[in-house]
């Protein structure tokens, strides 16, 4: 089972970011939901090396309607 | 989903065998909170883990002298609040607040931790690794959330 830890900061939002786990691998151009808000990724980085099943990223992402 | 595979999504127990993960397990009380409810105070007694099973919390600190709080991350399904009490045994860093209803934690006492650290050091060592791992993690956090902030 893997899982991805990641690290979400959000940018051209006052939405304070968050860590949470995903079983999908995050990926420029796609969507993260959370909570009720949507977010569009921009930006992946791997933060630390993998251990066991957890892979440790990063990602900058914006507010959906604020998506060019 | 049953609570063993939930589990096995925290960080904290990465590395552990399934006979391990149900001696944590069998330490673990659910608990059920509303949205705006409070987890955990900041400068409160600290003697208690939480695990979030399901929603959002959010972390806010306050500002010296009674300052406003300001919110510095949210924390999903899978991540745990309370693991530097459980460390260094202080006074709660932060105020956590349960962002949906219902928000579902399980709880672990520091108290019921130790006896079983004491017990089985192996999980104390697996453990408190993988909670040094997470401190590490969220200071890299905190410092691309700077710099982007």
């Amino acid at each position: 089972m893997t899982v991805y830890k990641v690290s979400v900061v959000v940018t051209k939002s006052d939405h304070p970011g968050a860590i949470v786990n995903l079983k999908e691998a995050p990926e420029v151009g796609k969507t993260i939901e959370l909570g009720d808000n949507e977010f569009v990724i921009t930006e992946v980085l791997e933060l630390m090396p993998p251990r066991g099943e957890f892979h440790f990223l990063h990602v900058t992402c914006v507010p959906k309607e604020l998506h060019e | 989903m049953e609570l063993k595979e939930i589990m096995k999504g925290v960080e904290l127990f990465e590395g552990l065998t399934d006979e391990e993960l149900e001696k944590v397990i069998s330490l673990c009380k659910e608990r059920h909170y509303k949205e705006s409810d409070i987890v955990a105070e900041q400068n409160s007694p600290g003697n208690e883990l939480f695990i979030i099973q399901e929603g959002f919390v959010e972390v806010a600190v306050a500002g010296r002298a009674g300052g406003a709080s300001k919110v510095i991350v949210n924390l999903g399904k899978g991540q745990t609040v309370g693991e530097m009490s459980l460390v260094d045994q202080g006074p709660r860093s932060a105020t956590v607040r349960a962002l949906n209803t219902p928000t579902i934690v399980q709880v672990i006492t520091d108290n019921d931790f130790e006896n079983l650290c004491e017990e089985n050091h192996r999980i104390g060592y697996v453990v408190l690794r993988n909670i040094a791992a997470d401190l590490s993690f969220r200071l890299r956090q905190r410092h691309l959330s700077d710099i982007v902030g």
